[in-house]
């Protein structure tokens, strides 16, 4: 404050100066600076606060309110507590939906997962051309589902379609793809697998991409086969990644509708109804509201827990 | 490759440089030949893999059984604008998704800033609440948004269409944003503070201007779920002339002969769009980034 000499003013100055250094001044801005980013973040995060209320948080409110009453689409009816669900968790169509929706989900990620991972080894080796097959193999998942299905049921949908009469002409007779409970569930996973493996095969191929090669080089020298690397480099140095494609692809399949009902309706007789499907019927062509909602709302409480769970799981793995 | 560099180990280091030549050799004929075997393998899966769009290409530029015409032709095409709404169906769609990525970006966009810079309970409670909403399925809000919207006049309603789409893609989009902005160091932003920028001017002129390729593929990513849904769309949307597109794909297969021609050609039509933006920008799209964001946080 008083007579300061030349040396220390100058460090004094330069203190002040440097970028987020601690002279006095400096943390004057800084604090002044907090409160104004405190503000200034409200402002920022304002918008994506209105909608999440609006588009999420009323909805899922109002979900639970319709799921505890009688009534329809038009007006909600009396208050009957736990009844729809307890209509819901009686009824046989509930759990062979839920079954449905079980299998597949684990189908569609393990499968998707599975050719993905495989494309994604294969691309990373020098192919001629290898990067013009990447960009063709995202095709199914670029494509909209509308336009795929439509595709794939000229394909396989009647007895006279393409598939049908290969299989006829080589005396394989003619398999009812979407006729035959069995078979139409096996040729909607499939369908499912075909969807999704390009999302498997980008987050893989990313991950691929971030792995030190020098860790094959030292590898190879001691020896290792390639199943060896494979087993013991690559997976546990993606596994992170992994996990959280399991993760995202279990949270698409669960909530798919329209690969589903887009093929085959959830038909033939419910064998490839999945609780999304059953919902939506039960909502918009049996005009039931609670019950229907209902099932969404068991979908929705198993979904919140599981994804708390898998989230702290994600953050925890991140953290290590 | 490591097979052959293995299988001359007792060769040893005494037969010298004229051995080494001859493996190098035999290494990169037994490289080439992998390559081409390796490509006849990628090729195959690949044609196997496109074969239902390669149909659909197909069957829209074959003459429709009635038709007079030979060889591939455009007529298909021609004829379902001319025939049906699909004019305004492509229209409609580009509409709703055009907004949905504008409107998505700006709303993710800050939100994301916050999320990454933000070091908050609040801001890291946030985030676990639209991870949650985002693993939520869609038919759950449908049903009161539904009756909501019908009280607002906004069933069969573009706007309507655009709000819920907006909803649907900012969850995912925030996340993608925020790990972009991750990546950005904050050093930038705490020089420009110092030049007396505010915490909003930095965002917007620091950090914002130096983030097209998030913008970008947070917008890729809007573009391709408004431009695909297909749920909220059917529980919306009531008459023809404010169908989307994916409703008037699916108005073809009400009637009772499906009209294969004209189908495909509108199937053409609608999944061109959602191609060339991805040709075109798919740089700048990682996918990696959705995952990348999760596990940033």
């Amino acid at each position: 404050m008083s007579s300061t000499t030349a040396p220390s003013g100058l460090a004094r100055a330069r203190k002040g100066l440097a970028p987020g250094g601690s002279g006095g001044g400096a943390r004057n801005r800084k604090s002044k600076l907090s409160a104004q980013t405190s503000r200034t973040f409200f402002w920022l995060l304002l918008p994506s606060v209105i909608l999440l209320v609006l588009i999420h948080g009323y909805p899922l409110f109002q979900a639970g309110v319709q799921a505890t009453h009688d009534g329809n689409l038009i007006q909600t009816g009396d208050f009957v507590g736990i009844e729809n669900f307890q209509q819901v968790l009686a009824s046989p169509a509930f759990w062979k939906a839920a079954q449905f929706t079980l299998l597949f989900t684990i189908v569609g990620v393990f499968g998707s997962w599975a050719v993905g991972l495989g494309l994604a080894l294969l691309l990373r080796t020098k192919i001629p051309a290898g990067g013009t097959f990447k960009v063709l193999l995202l095709l199914p998942w670029v494509v909209p589902i509308v336009v795929s299905s439509t595709a794939w049921n000229w394909l396989v949908a009647t007895p006279d379609s393409l598939i049908p009469s290969i299989f006829r002409n080589l005396g394989l007779g003619t398999p009812l793809f979407l006729a035959d409970p069995t078979l139409a569930a096996v040729t909607v996973m499939i369908f499912k697998v075909w969807v999704s493996f390009p999302f498997m095969m980008m987050m893989t191929s990313a991950a691929l991409a971030s792995v030190d090669s020098t860790v094959y080089e030292a590898a190879n020298m001691d020896g290792a086969s390639r199943f060896q690397q494979f087993t013991q480099i690559t997976l546990p140095l993606i596994a992170r990644s992994t996990y959280i494609s399991w993760i995202l692809m279990t949270i698409f399949c669960v909530n798919d509708f329209p690969t589903i009902y887009l093929l085959t309706g959830g038909g033939p007789v419910d064998a490839t109804t999945s609780l999304v499907v059953l919902a939506y019927r039960t909502v918009f062509q049996d005009f039931a509201t609670g019950p229907g909602v209902a099932i969404a709302f068991l979908m929705t409480i198993t979904l919140v827990i599981v994804s708390v769970i898998l989230y702290r799981q994600i953050r925890k793995s991140s953290v290590e | 490759m490591s097979a052959v560099l293995h299988a001359h180990p007792e060769s040893g280091p005494a037969l010298g440089v004229a051995n080494t030549g001859k493996a190098r050799r035999v290494l990169s004929d037994a490289g080439m030949r992998g390559r081409w075997w390796r490509f006849a393998l990628i090729l195959a899966i690949t044609a196997i893999v496109l074969i239902p769009i390669m149909v659909t290409v197909i069957l829209a530029l074959t003459p429709a059984p009635n038709s007079t015409t030979t060889g591939l032709t455009l007529e298909n095409i021609t004829g379902v604008f001319s025939k049906t709404l699909a004019g305004v169906w492509l229209q409609n769609s580009l509409i709703t998704t055009l907004s949905t990525v504008v409107v998505s970006v700006a709303v993710a966009a800050p939100a994301g800033y916050v999320l990454s810079r933000g070091r908050s309970k609040a801001v890291s409670g946030y985030s676990l609440l639209l991870f949650v909403m985002q693993s939520l399925p869609i038919i759950t809000s449908v049903v009161p948004l539904f009756i909501l919207f019908a009280a607002m006049g906004l069933v069969d309603n573009l706007m309507g269409l655009t709000i819920i789409y907006v909803g649907s893609t900012m969850t995912v989009a925030t996340w993608m944003m925020a790990a972009y902005f991750d990546s950005i160091p904050i050093s930038l932003e705490e020089a420009s503070w110092i030049d007396g920028c505010s915490v909003f001017g930095s965002f917007t002129k620091v950090v914002l201007r130096n983030s097209l390729p998030g913008v970008l593929s947070t917008a890729i990513f809007a573009f391709l779920l408004a431009w695909n849904d297909y749920l909220v769309a059917i529980v919306f949307l009531r008459s023809n002339e404010i169908f989307t597109l994916p409703m008037g794909v699916q108005s073809f297969f009400q009637q009772n002969l499906t009209d294969w021609s004209g189908v495909m050609a509108l199937a053409v039509i609608m999944m061109l769009p959602p191609i060339i933006v991805f040709a075109a920008l798919n740089k700048y799209f990682s996918v990696g980034g959705i995952g990348g964001s999760l596990a940033g946080r």
